[in-house]
């Protein structure tokens, strides 16, 4: 019973990050591209089932699918070095395979449509284990594969594995340039919907905040997907490692997810890593120990969602909870010490409503990669600052909802049929109430909130007891 | 005999004569001195007594006897002092008195003129010192001795009237005199050479009865003798007012010289009772413990007595009694040695015991050896008086005394350690004799030492062979190192001690604390670890300890070397045994099992565990297997990456059902163990692993506790909850139903926060720390002990910051009420949510908008199978029964957090208070954000 975890690949973004992720695990469990455990790969104390079986032969196989609708990414997985890794009833990929065509509809359609030969892999990989903890989806919301899809087996797993856990890495558009697909916001939103209600946990990863840090941290003028992919596996790979290398705590994903998602809606995780490289690019090497490592997590360069910079309301974002998964050789004590100095600079600031504190997680580190740094961190937190995020969604789609642009693509689909646009409404509705949510969590009346205000206009209500906050001016 | 006794007679006619005669004279020149009857009597038993004394004494002049030469020098000394007249008148007389030989005349003529030349010498010295005679060391002893007052008295008058030269105030005094002489110079020359004196004194005697033997064989008899002396006072007619004062003089010097030696003797025969050579062989009998004639022991003075009513003298009694103490000394020790030897199989002796009864015994055989040199000596008979300077062995009381003087010291010492060993045995003997050694006394100190040597080797014998061999060859109980029958768990905490009555002082405490573990170590290893290794170990140690393992390598006052022998030993042993624990028996592996199966390290074996035995345990206690848990335990190891682990390890832990009260669930029984075996179970003992049990427990109670609340955010997970705020449900029942569960989540957080953060604390603070420290100590433990005091210290450090020391009793109460506090909370939490899902169950299917276009293969099991019964009862009615069950299930909610709030603030208040502990960790973690401060403060 290995509390295994299925991950589900969905579109372009989804396989390419996914392959990153794979390409991390297996090095650090010492896999061989084929599967085959390396010779030098003894030292136990790491446990692979609960991202590989193992088949007949010994040889570990991921608990992956592969689904797009195109060939294109999945078809470059299967030709290159790691073709022998995945199973290959694993993969799907559309007959047609026509892709959704940057559709989020087009997508969920075809899902629908594809419902059985989805389920089916689905439903097999979950029979082949003891005891599932869950599904991870790695996506991006702004495609038609990846989210129009991805949306649809949200939905479909909330219903079939209801006591399953559903976690997602949703790779969020780069909200800086213009995007070559201009349906973008309808997508995002319509998945963001997906995200709220049917995903226990979204690991947000904002394209531009990777793209940033690929730009400022990691001196790279002009940053291919392929890097900033692999800062995606290097998240993802950390967040994973309480799983992989089991200790005293944090050893099933509940237990690791349940901390950080106190209030059920607000379940939109940022991440950050630090010291950060990119295909073992040999970059400064920094002085890493724990305090440094955790505070550096706490600076909003690092971490991987832009939104709650630069804004006025930054300042009273507040953290409704950290978790610093801290790899590498750490003296127990130090962590401590650390905590003590971020409380006493006040680095941090935490909701009111509750008590809160800093989660650290040691964990060991591979022994097989090696690394530069002694120490690294990953930080998984949930912050209120993200509700800029989703406020900037909002405003994109209203921009182009106005116009009404685009959305004859839609209408061309069942759910859009008739020109039924509830559908849009609705997920504004839950994306509004969703920023609500987070707005509110910034005061300590939460528990209070929406007592006194039935209509929803507490927003203000959370604004003016943020900025007057009697205790912090004592 | 009869001749003793005519002389005898002879002396006293001659006293007599003398007081009666000597009064009218007297009268005259010291009128002041009247003598009444009485006094005369007294003054004639005195002056006999004393006449006999000196008589019976050997004294004899120290020059040589040469009548002429004494002649001049008298003659020449009248003459100095301007006499010549006198001078002239002397030597007429002396020629004529010469001259007078055969029958009738003085035979010892030298004697006569020695006399007469030492009175006039002493006369003069008189006058010159006048009565300071007295302190006069010359006649300081005589008058100790009892010369009566009457004499001196006299002397000192008559000196103010001696004008002539030959003016002899009476035969005793001048027989005194030369006698003196002879015995005072014995005495002097005593003290320079005993042994020549002595041999002289015998040849003395010697010749005394040679003398009396021709007294008796000749014609002059003692009849004709007494007839002698008077003849010859008439005939030399010396002095005019020399008023019946009798000069005995005979007819040469050997005579007188004899006949003084003849007195003498008589004198001594009569005053004693007993000879000295009866005297000397009983005291020798004495000092062999063997009552002789006269010398007996007496039991109720304890010691050896010459009884009363033997007439000797009260010096040689005195003598005799200080002898005989040694007599006293030997009965002691060899009393002492008997009883041992017979109780040589007995207990109480034992081979340190015998070891000094043989010391004993070999000095005493030393004494035999002297006595029996004396008792031949003693054979020889005691001459009166020195008459040949090498004349024989014989032995005197005095001559025994300086014999004993050595013999006396060490059976004395004998005696005392006897006395002081008598109830002892063992090393405590040891130690006892030790206390006596440090004496300044060279001769001492060497006789200590020796017998010391001797005591101690069968201790050191010991020593060695338990350092080396780690056998304890003491069947009589006298090592210091006390050895009792053992399990072999218990073997190295309770098999050996130290006995710290057998702790020889010698030997410092930490000297045997090293030499117990050594010894311990090798039984430890012999016994629990099943090694052979050890010996090559103790043989490397003893060879470079430069002592061969042969017996008897060390000995008393080799303390250096015996330190040096057990370091070594010690040194290698431990390292030895440290191996075996480390490497054969792989201590830290079972170390590190322990903390990861029974302190719950290993998190996903926890886990699966936990995941498996949750239904089973949540059973009373009573039905449970133990045996289908066994099962279970087995499943989660397989299942976990414990599989991976050492299948010795794996075997060793199980599940243990503690003893069950009617009510307990099998939450309260459940537990793992972990069986150590021997030798581990050296240190895991079951007092430790009893610890270790606690532990589990409350790690146990922690994470069901943290599980429950992990499966309490199951049901209440974002996927399966945050849909339903946004269905169509009545606006009141909705908020309510928003507001419900917010606060249920929020208590969730609290309590989540608290367990979380404690298991932190637990992790960081207490386990790692406490494990990092334990890792560091036993790289640095050198000895078993260390690692024992590094293993208690672990455990005990775990125990008291886990809140579960003695001290820490209340807090650990309060935290157990919270604890349960939790668990109710979770089942109130599944029955919010299992009632907000049905609800929505009940109420969604009409409302849902594209429930049917989006999921038509949706399960719908609980739907259909109950086709909506509150909705049957129409709007209104679901309305209210929701919000009657949303608002009970409320009350109950904020009844647990405020339960909750006031439990946690008390838990958090105490913390601080906590002197013993440092749980400002713990403070500082759950209160990270000054949640709680500030709401107490709000307060």
């Amino acid at each position: 019973m290995p509390r295994e975890i299925i991950t589900l690949q969905v579109g372009q973004c989804g396989n390419q990050i996914g392959m990153e992720f794979w390409k991390q695990l297996c090095l650090e469990h010492g896999i061989s591209k084929e599967g085959i455990l390396e010779d030098f790969a003894t030292q136990g104390g790491d446990r692979k089932d609960v991202f590989f079986y193992q088949a007949d032969d010994q040889h570990y196989v991921p608990r992956a699918l592969l689904m797009d609708l195109e060939p294109r990414v999945i078809n470059g997985i299967q030709n290159s070095e790691y073709r022998n890794l995945y199973n290959h009833e694993n993969v799907f990929i559309a007959d047609h395979g026509g892709g959704a065509g940057n559709n989020w509809a087009s997508g969920y359609h075809q899902g629908k449509q594809y419902e059985e030969d989805l389920m089916d892999m689905i439903d097999r990989e979950a029979d082949g284990s003891d005891s599932l903890e869950g599904f991870v989806l790695c996506h991006s919301i702004a495609g038609g594969t990846g989210s129009g899809m991805g949306s649809y087996l949200l939905e479909t797993l909330n219903d079939r594995y209801s006591k399953k856990l559903v976690q997602t890495y949703s790779v969020f558009p780069n909200q800086n340039e213009i995007s070559d697909v201009v349906v973008q916001p309808y997508n995002s939103l319509l998945t963001l919907k997906r995200l709220t209600l049917n995903a226990d946990c979204v690991v947000v990863l904002d394209n531009t905040s990777l793209n940033r840090i690929a730009v400022e941290r990691l001196h790279i003028t002009n940053p291919s997907f392929a890097q900033t992919n692999s800062l995606v596996s290097t998240v993802m790979s950390a967040s994973t490692t309480t799983l992989r290398y089991p200790g005293y705590m944090n050893n099933d994903l509940v237990g690791l997810l349940a901390s950080l998602i106190p209030t059920p809606r607000c379940h939109f995780l940022m991440t950050g890593y630090t010291p950060l490289t990119v295909e073992r690019q040999a970059s400064v090497i920094r002085k890493t120990t724990v305090l440094d490592v955790m505070r550096r997590l706490l600076q909003t360069k690092n971490i991987m969602v832009s939104s709650c910079a630069r804004t006025k309301e930054a300042s009273q974002a507040k953290y409704i909870s950290i978790l610093n998964i801290i790899q590498g050789d750490v003296d127990p004590t130090q962590v401590h010490e650390s905590l003590q100095r971020i409380r006493e600079r006040k680095l941090v600031n935490f909701i009111e409503w509750g008590p809160a504190s800093i989660q650290v997680a040691l964990s060991r580190k591979s022994p097989y990669v090696q690394t530069a740094h002694r120490v690294s961190g990953l930080m998984l937190a949930s912050h209120t600052g993200i509700r800029h995020l989703f406020s900037k969604c909002l405003s994109q789609y209203e921009k182009l909802r106005k116009r009404q642009a685009f959305l004859d693509n839609y209408r061309n689909y069942p759910m859009f049929a008739d020109n039924d646009l509830s559908e849009f409404d609705e997920s504004r509705d839950i994306i509004e109430s969703l920023v609500d949510e987070y707005k509110a969590c910034e005061s300590p009346d939460y528990i209070k909130w929406g007592l006194e205000d039935p209509d929803h206009i507490l927003t203000g209500e959370g604004n003016t007891t943020g900025t007057v906050d009697p205790k912090l001016s004592l | 005999m009869e001749d003793d006794q005519r002389v005898i007679d002879l002396v006293k006619e001659l006293v007599h004569r003398l007081l009666n005669t000597q009064s009218p004279t007297d009268s005259l020149s010291n009128r002041k001195n009247t003598n009444t009857a009485t006094s005369t009597t007294t003054q004639y038993q005195q002056a006999l007594k004393y006449a006999i004394r000196i008589l019976s004494s050997r004294m004899t002049p120290s020059i040589s006897a040469d009548e002429a030469a004494m002649a001049e020098s008298i003659k020449r000394q009248l003459a100095t002092k301007g006499k010549s007249s006198d001078a002239l008148t002397f030597a007429d007389l002396y020629s004529k008195f010469a001259l007078k030989t055969g029958s009738g005349s003085v035979n010892n003529k030298w004697a006569v003129l020695y006399l007469l030349k030492v009175i006039s010498e002493d006369r003069r010295n008189h006058k010159t010192r006048s009565d300071s005679r007295v302190l006069n060391g010359y006649f300081g002893p005589a008058l100790s001795g009892g010369l009566p007052a009457l004499f001196e008295n006299k002397l000192i008058e008559n000196s103010r009237d001696f004008n002539s030269t030959f003016r002899v105030l009476s035969r005793k005094e001048r027989i005194e005199k030369s006698l003196n002489d002879g015995l005072l110079n014995d005495n002097l020359s005593g003290s320079t050479d005993n042994v020549q004196k002595l041999r002289g004194m015998s040849d003395n005697l010697q010749k005394l009865r040679g003398v009396s033997d021709k007294y008796r064989g000749s014609n002059d008899n003692v009849g004709g003798f007494s007839d002698n002396l008077r003849g010859l006072r008439n005939r030399e007619n010396l002095e005019q007012g020399w008023n019946g004062g009798v000069l005995m003089v005979s007819k040469d010097s050997e005579n007188i010289r004899n006949i003084a030696y003849r007195e003498f003797a008589n004198f001594v025969k009569e005053e004693n009772e007993v000879s000295e050579e009866v005297l000397v062989r009983d005291v020798l009998y004495a000092c062999q413990g063997i009552d002789g004639k006269y010398v007996k022991f007496d039991k109720n003075v304890d010691g050896y007595v010459l009884p009363d009513l033997v007439k000797i003298p009260r010096a040689t009694r005195t003598l005799v009694r200080t002898l005989c103490e040694l007599g006293w000394l030997f009965r002691k020790v060899r009393g002492y040695i008997s009883e041992s030897m017979d109780q040589f199989s007995a207990e109480d002796v034992g081979t340190v015991g015998q070891a000094f009864c043989a010391a004993l015994q070999d000095e005493l055989s030393e004494y035999y050896k002297l006595l029996a040199v004396l008792e031949a000596q003693s054979m020889n008979p005691i001459p009166l008086i020195l008459e040949n300077a090498s004349s024989g062995n014989y032995l005197s009381l005095r001559r025994l005394s300086v014999w004993f003087a050595e013999p006396m010291v060490k059976m004395r010492l004998m005696a005392v350690l006897v006395d002081n060993c008598k109830v002892l045995k063992g090393g405590a003997m040891a130690g006892a004799i030790h206390l006596h050694a440090q004496h300044g006394d060279p001769l001492v100190h060497d006789f200590m030492k020796r017998l010391l040597r001797r005591v101690c080797s069968p201790l050191f014998e010991m020593v060695r062979s338990w350092v080396l061999e780690g056998e304890l060859e003491d069947i009589f109980g006298e090592f210091f190192v006390l050895g009792q029958p053992v399990k072999a768990e218990s073997l190295w905490r309770e098999g050996y001690g130290l006995h710290a009555a057998m702790l020889p002082s010698f030997i410092s405490q930490s000297l045997a604390q090293r030499i117990l573990r050594t010894g311990k170590s090798i039984n430890f290893l012999r016994v629990c670890c099943e090694d052979r290794g050890w010996a090559d170990a103790a043989t490397e140690a003893a060879a470079a300890a430069g002592t061969t393992t042969r017996r008897g390598g060390l000995g008393y006052g080799e303390t250096d070397a015996l330190e040096t022998l057990v370091s070594k030993a010690a040194k290698r042993i431990d390292k030895h045994l440290m191996d075996v624990m480390y490497n054969q028996y792989k201590f830290k592996e079972h170390c590190l099992a322990i903390k990861r199966y029974l302190l719950l390290g290993q998190g996903d074996f926890v886990q699966y565990l936990m995941d498996i035995v949750g239904s089973e345990l949540s059973e009373p206690a009573n039905t449970i297997s133990s045996f289908k848990l066994a099962g279970l335990l087995e499943s989660a190891i397989r299942s976990s990456n414990a599989q991976y682990d050492d299948p010795d390890i794996l075997d060793r832990l199980r599940v243990k059902m503690l003893p069950h009260n009617t009510g307990d669930r099998g939450w309260d029984v459940f537990s793992l163990e972990y069986d150590a075996r021997v030798p581990l179970n050296t240190i895991f003992t079951e007092s430790v692993m009893a610890r270790y049990l606690r532990i589990f427990n409350f790690l146990w109670k922690l994470r069901r506790v943290e599980h429950a609340l992990i499966g309490a955010w199951k049901t209440m997970k974002p996927n399966c909850i945050t849909s339903r705020f946004f269905t169509k449900l009545p606006q009141a029942v909705k908020l309510q139903l928003i507001l419900t569960s917010r606060r249920c989540q929020v208590l969730w957080d609290e309590m989540n926060h608290f367990v979380t953060n404690l298991q932190c604390y637990i992790m960081f603070e207490v386990l790692e720390v406490s494990w990092s420290n334990f890792l560091n100590e036993t790289e640095a433990a050198k000895d078993l002990d260390d690692l024992l005091a590094a293993h208690e210290k672990y455990l005990h450090s775990i125990v008291e910051k886990s809140l579960l020391g003695e001290r820490s009793q209340t807090l650990y109460k309060s935290l157990f009420l919270l604890f349960d506090l939790i668990l109710r909370f979770r089942s109130h939490a599944d029955r919010l949510y299992e009632g907000i899902i049905e609800l929505q169950a009940r109420t969604v299917v009409p409302s849902l908008p594209s429930g049917d276009k989006i999921k038509p293969r949706r399960p719908s099991n609980d739907k259909s199978s109950e086709p909506g019964s509150w909705l049957g009862e129409g709007r209104k009615a679901l309305t209210q029964r929701a919000g009657e069950f949303l608002r009970s299930m409320g009350q109950d909610i904020d009844a647990i957090s405020k339960e909750y709030s006031s439990l946690f603030q008390g838990f958090i208040s105490q913390l601080p208070v906590q002197q013993h502990i440092d749980l400002k960790f713990l403070v500082f973690r759950l209160d990270f954000t000054e949640f709680y401060r500030q709401s107490r403060e709000s307060c």
